[in-house]
């Protein structure tokens, strides 16, 4: 044995255990039976506790149980009783536990001392933040995620606006998902999908637009693909700019050029029209006509004819569609005849694809319009659905409403009576909300790496959960001049709230160590618009404390000092946390913060403003009970009720009786939607002379965005080491290339030294190159264009010119 | 470490045995029983290499007539590493 023991028999009989836990729990799924975890923390040889928790990375949302064993987690499974998932987990879920035991988590504050950091208490940590706040606070800046839980992003909302009177808060949703929600607001008047995952079990086609869920919604494309083990007839279509493992599952593969999906939106719209085989019913019935108003440009644009739209879109033949999009004008037939056929459920996915573009409101809105236009909309299956990338992009960055222009509930800083309801709740005084918007994301960061002198008004920004340190575009504009001694920034100053050291934290001022996952409570909303709530499990390592935490112990010492902002109309803290006595507890104070549920308390809080835009929730102690429930949640003879599928008669609560279909939320106050036009436009940079390839940037299935969490994990790193940039054989030998050669590439914005992967996980065309994002080692956004879209904002990582030569 | 997933195949049959012919000689790769479909078939992997998982779960995927695999159950116990990345000496925190 080399010196090593023996495992014991009780070590043996422990490890059979666990193995016929294994299999049984498998053979359940499998087999389609019933099955549940918790049952076995009753075995002597377990000694294993099982909760529930949404998993801690994507947004699809899957329920995972959370074993825990003397305070640690030992063991994941995928969750029998969850709707998403059905107990199924991808190659993630392997290790979510893994993620939370990395050797070097952060555990203390670190303040920056020259070249190095020193430890300093949390007093001390709390005291700094609150001096730079105190001294300038219209120049601070929260910058947030879809990581943020419903509570955590609620407490910054209110802390920014209704304390501070700052809308500086903006997250890194911005940069995934802000043109998903553009398109919905333009088309129904109300954010988020009408359908659910439920559609994905009905329909008879799936079409994904720039999209990759094989790889980065797994168990959503997984559940189709048994769809198809069980004999049922489904057709896949993959439109896409690079061949990935989804192409690979599905029997059309439509290839296109940058922005060619703003031309088969419209070459599609163009055949239902000229074929006669758009739903004239549902279109006359439900349905508006709308098309940019170049004079005045704004999200809802001007009132267009029928007839305005059928000429708009007659130069969108087939042909000319295979002229901008580069595919064959027969594949956009096959798409025409598919949405022209009403016999079918049609169901399109979208998610980064479609978004990071600069015409991404535009795309957005077509391609709901192509389903309006031909009725494929309203019943299961028939559905035009965005995924996200973050597990709470939609609960906390789009209900609770964390970006500059926005306040909770769909609500908005620019509208009088919005900004009076707000105070109303919050029990602020009148005018205590700033009218203005704040500055988006890209704005943020331009304006935190230009000196004071010379306009950057912005002059801390903190940061939590997030880590934009890699993820903004053009690093080296909006965030790398932060480290250069030259770059006049001497005043700045960088807060990173984060669990590891990364990309962010290695600029940064203050460090401070933040719980993540099940360290702490937790309430978040995934893509099907299913709130989920889990409770802490394990204690933190070290110092490391509650993001929400955090927040309200900077407010709370910003209320010692007296800060007007910090109290509400009746002189109290604005986090004032009762227990079940109505006595303040003071949980600004760490050894207090457990006393009693501060995230109930705050999401009870936040539930009033749910109900402004029918996105009603229930109360906290249902979500306890439930593996999540879809919004709007009602009560209905005293059962909370949750809605599949929305402005939907017969599903939606808020459908008036006899009405079919309606938009309750319409921007044109008639219950209709608008279906819109828009040209297609070139991406904002295409190959030329000088730059003849175009990048394209993504993810990896390995790693979760960035790969601050799933790069500490020994097995995923192994099996996804580090960046590559895929190309394509022929271009490959042009440049005298082969698999792990390194290239030089460079963009007008930076460059990169990168090995070559030829033939590998995907397949780019000719004249596109490909490379994740997750390697901090190589950041690709140092190339990367900050180009965005003029409604959502959303810069574009699939489209930036580049060149590339052996080195 | 031990794991359990789940190998869903190709609707057009026969391809079970693919699977067990693919473990035949690892006694890490346990399969069990198949439904009456025989169309997901469960597994469990208990092995001490680091990388057993991922190696496992990407040749079932590449398994003549595995359509999709998924994860089920995860122990995770001593036997895994739990090393920093080796990127994390890019800080200097001290």
């Amino acid at each position: 044995m080399n010196g090593e023991l023996e495992p014991t028999a009780e070590a043996i009989q422990r490890r059979q255990f666990i193995k016929a836990t294994a299999m049984a729990a498998a053979t359940a799924v499998a087999g389609g039976t019933n099955f549940t975890l918790p049952v076995l923390a009753d075995e002597p040889a377990a000694g294993v506790q099982w909760e529930k928790a949404p998993c801690r990375f994507c947004g699809t949302g899957c329920h995972v149980q959370v074993g825990v064993q003397e305070g640690k987690v030992v063991a994941v499974a995928g969750d029998r009783n969850a709707e998403v998932n059905k107990g199924l987990l991808c190659v993630k879920g392997y290790h979510v536990g893994s993620a939370l035991y990395g050797k070097d988590r952060l555990t203390r504050p670190l303040l920056r001392d020259g070249d190095r950091y020193r430890e300093i208490s949390w007093e001390e940590a709390i005291k700094t933040i609150a001096d730079r706040i105190e001294a300038a606070p219209e120049r601070f800046a929260f910058y947030g995620s879809g990581q943020w839980t419903i509570p955590e992003g609620y407490a910054a909302q209110k802390f920014m606006k209704g304390g501070l009177s700052n809308n500086h808060i903006d997250p890194n949703a911005r940069l995934c998902m802000a043109s998903a929600v553009t398109g919905f607001l333009a088309t129904y008047g109300v954010d988020e999908p009408a359908g659910c995952y439920d559609d994905l079990d009905e329909c008879d086609v799936l079409i994904m637009w720039g999209n990759n869920p094989a790889e980065m919604h797994p168990v959503l494309f997984s559940r189709v693909i048994d769809r198809r083990s069980r004999g049922e007839k489904v057709t896949l279509i993959d439109i896409g700019t690079r061949r990935t493992r989804t192409t690979d599952a599905c029997q059309h593969y439509l290839e296109m050029k940058g922005h060619g999906d703003l031309a088969i939106a419209n070459g599609i719209a163009h055949l239902l029209i000229k074929n006669g085989t758009y739903d004239r019913r549902f279109v006359e019935s439900f349905c508006n006509f709308k098309a940019s108003d170049d004079e005045n440009p704004n999200l809802h644009g001007k009132a267009i004819s029928f007839d305005d739209y059928r000429k708009s879109l007659e130069p969108y033949t087939p042909e000319h569609v295979e002229e901008l999009s580069g595919v064959p004008a027969d594949q956009i037939r096959m798409l025409g005849d598919l949405f022209g056929n009403p016999k079918l459920k049609i169901t399109s996915l979208w998610c980064m694809g479609m978004n990071q573009h600069t015409r991404g409101t535009a795309v957005n809105s077509l391609v709901h319009g192509v389903h309006l236009l031909s009725g494929h909309f309203g019943t299961p299956g028939n559905a035009p659905t965005s995924l996200t990338g973050q597990p709470s992009a939609c609960g906390t960055v789009r209900e609770v409403g964390t970006l500059a222009h926005a306040l909770p509930g769909g609500r908005v800083v620019a509208n009088d009576e919005h900004r009076h309801q707000s105070e109303e709740f919050w029990n602020v005084p009148t005018g205590r909300i700033n009218a203005i918007p704040g500055y988006h994301t890209v704005k943020m960061w331009e304006s935190f790496c230009t000196p004071t002198d010379k306009g950057g008004d912005i002059g801390t920004i903190w940061v939590q959960v997030t880590n934009p340190g890699q993820t903004l575009p053009n690093l080296n504009k909006l965030f790398n001049p932060k480290g250069d001694s030259k770059a006049g920034l001497e005043d700045k100053f960088l807060i990173v709230s984060d669990v590891y050291p990364t990309a962010t934290t290695r600029l940064a001022d203050l460090i401070l160590p933040s719980a993540m996952w099940v360290e702490k409570n937790g309430v978040v909303g995934n893509s099907e618009r299913r709130t989920q709530q889990w409770f802490k499990m394990v204690d933190p390592p070290g110092d490391a404390r509650d993001d929400c935490w955090q927040t309200i112990a900077v407010a709370h010492e910003l209320f010692n000092r007296g800060m007007a902002g910090m109290k509400d109309r009746d002189g109290q803290f604005l986090f004032d946390v009762k227990d079940k006595n109505a006595r303040s507890v003071p949980v600004w104070d760490w050894e207090h913060y457990y006393d009693v549920n501060v995230d109930e308390q705050l999401f009870e809080e936040y539930r009033q403003f749910s109900r402004l835009k029918h996105k009603d929730l229930a109360p906290y102690s249902e979500y306890v009970k439930a593996r999540g429930l879809r919004w709007p949640v009602v009560e209905i003879d005293g059962q909370w009720q949750e809605t599949h599928f929305r402005f939907s008669e017969g599903f939606d609560p808020y459908v008036e009786p006899g009405k079919e279909i309606q938009f309750y939320h319409s921007s044109t106050h008639d219950d209709r939607a608008q279906i819109w036009f828009h040209p297609w436009i070139a991406p904002a940079e295409v190959p030329d002379d000088d730059y003849p390839f175009m990048l394209c940037t993504g993810r990896v299935l390995e790693h979760w965005h960035s790969g601050s969490m799933t790069r500490r994990i020994p097995e995923l790193s192994r099996a996804m080491p580090g960046g590559y940039l895929e190309i394509h054989a022929a271009d490959a030998a042009a440049h005298d290339l082969r698999n792990g050669d390194k290239v030089k590439i460079e963009s007008r914005r930076g460059s990169l030294v990168i090995p070559v992967w030829i033939n590998g996980r995907g397949q780019p065309p000719r004249g596109t190159v490909f490379i994740p994002f997750f390697d901090e080692t190589l950041l690709v956004n140092d190339l990367t264009l900050d180009a965005v879209d003029p409604f959502s904002k959303q810069p574009d990582y699939k489209k930036s010119a580049v060149r590339i030569r052996k080195v | 470490m031990i794991a359990s997933v789940v190998a869903t195949l190709e609707e057009d049959g026969g391809h079970v045995q693919h699977v067990a012919d693919e473990f035949a000689d690892e006694p890490s790769v346990e399969i069990g029983d198949v439904g009456h479909d025989a169309r997901r078939v469960p597994i469990t992997i208990d092995s001490p290499a680091p990388n057993a998982l991922e190696e496992v779960t990407r040749r079932l995927q590449d398994c003549r007539g595995v359509a999709f695999v998924d994860v089920v159950f995860v122990h995770f116990d001593d036997e895994s590493e739990n090393n920093a990345a080796a990127h994390a000496g890019k800080m200097n925190h001290s």
